[in-house]
């Protein structure tokens, strides 16, 4: 995970040093110089050390929280069949719940303490926004921390239930009465991750053959004897719980943010839409300028036809007239000459 | 996806078993001769697990093919035998709505009953019939896929828009041919029938 801030305390101390030695180059420079730097360590000293402390120390219990998860990892990796050190595995489940609950607490208090600090004194941008970061990465450390714990919960009821169904392939029958009450126990709403661990624990007790292999159907034996149907359906029943990573109230919480990232895209696409029948638009206008234009060449192209073809039309008239008296000038010359 | 069984029973807080009010039972796909053990089994099965919720809770519980889910408030308990493509939150908002319509109905008289009721409430068996589509009963799985629906048709909507671009395109080059030849057009006539005025 990138940290969203960047460690410059080095600079800083060059920085400090040479402005120092600046200050004590020229005396003048010196006082402001030293009563800059020296109210700089008493005041952050008092309050926002306190900050800083408490941040540490949240970090510091983040860290061993990882580190104790990381090590359930490894136990509920390694549970075989037969030696599921269950007990311990439990006992640091529970320690790690603990260890979350107490470090959520302790950051909501620094964020409360950081917004006090941030109301009382007018810090500067800079420290405002470096006690944000502060928080909000602790915070997202956290989150982590949770989500690795419930990978790993995940995980091991995964084992369980692999377990139980290889059970069941190489066991007998005689399912007891004392497995099946216990089973029914598990699924509590808060802590979504004691299901799995719930589940572990009830179904330990059915290690003996939980049988009733019932590999076919109920349906199958239930002709065969009338009293067995009781028995089938303690058999049958292995409950295993469906071990819920989220529970109902969260289903719905995704479902609702499915169904509002879907309108958005929605209304995107309709926006695209839109904007493209607009440029369609424009390709229309300009077609029908074409065809205005075509339409306007054609119309003076066949008006100047016309005027011309009447020219001519009204030529021919003038032509007969002009041939006629040429043709009265060669008689009347012939007349002359012959 | 279909819901097999509705039932709604009476827990007591003290671990006894729970008393049937209302059942709405679908084994139409089991053999007739098996129907009626099939009927009992669903009736022990939601007694034991009706048992075993605590009231104010949630549960599921996995059973060979079926899935189990109850809902138990305030000792009334309801429950739905359902297969297990059918979505748990649709189940859990279906069991909530049965919960309300009974308490519509039959107000607080279920917490006397000490017997089992065996009368048929006309309303389950119709909710049976009609919640067999998880979409009736969960709105929001409804809207979801009206959701998808309308952006499959927004998806070809944009297609032929741009198919229909693509042929606006042709046309505007079309059209500006078509001027060009009748400019040309033009010209040439005039030019044509200039040296006819002679004659």
């Amino acid at each position: 995970m990138a940290s969203p801030y960047r460690d410059r305390t080095a600079e800083f101390r060059s920085l400090s040093q040479t402005l120092k030695k600046i200050g004590g180059a020229t005396t003048a420079v010196d006082q402001p110089n030293n009563s800059f730097v020296s109210p700089k360590p008493p005041n952050p000293a008092s309050s926002r050390s306190e900050f800083n402390k408490k941040a540490s120390r949240i970090g510091l219990g983040i860290h061993e929280a990882s580190q104790k998860i990381a090590r359930l990892a490894k136990l509920a990796k390694r549970s075989s069949m037969f030696d599921d050190p269950i007990v311990e595995i439990q006992e640091l489940t529970a320690l790690i719940k603990d260890d979350i609950t107490a470090l959520n607490m302790a950051l909501s208090d620094l964020q409360t303490l950081q917004n006090l600090e941030i109301v009382e004194g007018n810090y500067s941008q800079d420290r405002v926004v470096h006690s944000t970061t502060v928080c909000d990465d602790l915070k997202s450390k956290l989150m982590g921390a949770t989500k690795e714990l419930q990978d790993v919960l995940t995980t091991r009821t995964e084992n369980i239930k692999a377990h139980e169904s290889r059970k069941q392939i190489f066991s007998a029958n005689a399912l007891r009465d004392s497995p099946f009450r216990q089973h029914a126990q598990p699924v509590t709403e808060p802590p979504p991750w004691s299901s799995p661990v719930n589940a572990s624990e009830s179904s330990q007790p059915s290690a003996l053959p939980p049988g009733g292999v019932q590999v076919g159907n109920q349906l199958r034996r239930r002709p065969a004897v009338d009293n067995a149907p009781s028995h089938h359906m303690e058999m049958s029943m292995l409950q295993q719980v469906v071990p819920r990573q989220e529970n109902y109230s969260q289903s719905r919480a995704v479902a609702l943010h499915n169904v509002e990232s879907t309108i958005t895209e929605l209304g995107g696409i309709f926006t695209h839409l839109a904007t493209m029948v607009a440029q369609q638009g424009e390709l229309a206008i300009r077609i029908d300028d074409n065809m205005d234009e075509s339409l306007a060449n054609v119309e003076g192209a066949r008006n100047a036809l016309l005027r011309h073809l009447n020219q001519i039309s009204s030529n021919r008239w003038l032509m007969i007239k002009i041939f006629a008296v040429i043709i009265f000038f060669l008689t009347v010359f012939m007349f002359f000459v012959a | 996806m279909k819901i097999t069984a509705l039932l709604v029973l009476k827990c007591n807080p003290d671990g006894s078993d729970p008393v049937v009010l209302a059942t709405a039972m679908d084994v139409s796909h089991f053999g007739y001769f098996q129907r009626s053990s099939v009927k009992e089994f669903i009736l022990f099965v939601a007694r034991t697990v009706g048992k075993r919720t605590p009231p104010g809770q949630r549960q599921s519980v996995q059973h060979e093919e079926y899935k189990v889910h109850s809902y138990n408030r305030n000792g009334l308990c309801v429950m739905g035998f359902m297969d297990d493509h059918y979505p748990v939150r649709s189940s859990f908002s279906l069991l909530n709505q049965v919960l309300d319509e009974y308490q519509k109905n039959f107000g607080e008289s279920w917490r006397t009953a000490q017997a089992d009721n065996m009368q048929p409430w006309p309303y389950l068996n119709e909710a049976l019939n009609k919640y067999q589509d998880p979409a009736e009963a969960d709105k929001l799985l409804k809207i979801q896929r009206e959701l998808d629906e309308t952006k499959i048709i927004l998806h070809k909507t944009i297609d032929s828009v741009l198919a229909r671009g693509e042929k606006l395109d042709s046309l505007v080059e079309k059209s500006s041919d078509l001027s060009a030849a009748s400019q040309m057009f033009y010209k040439q006539a005039k030019k044509t029938n200039q040296c006819c005025t002679i004659l």
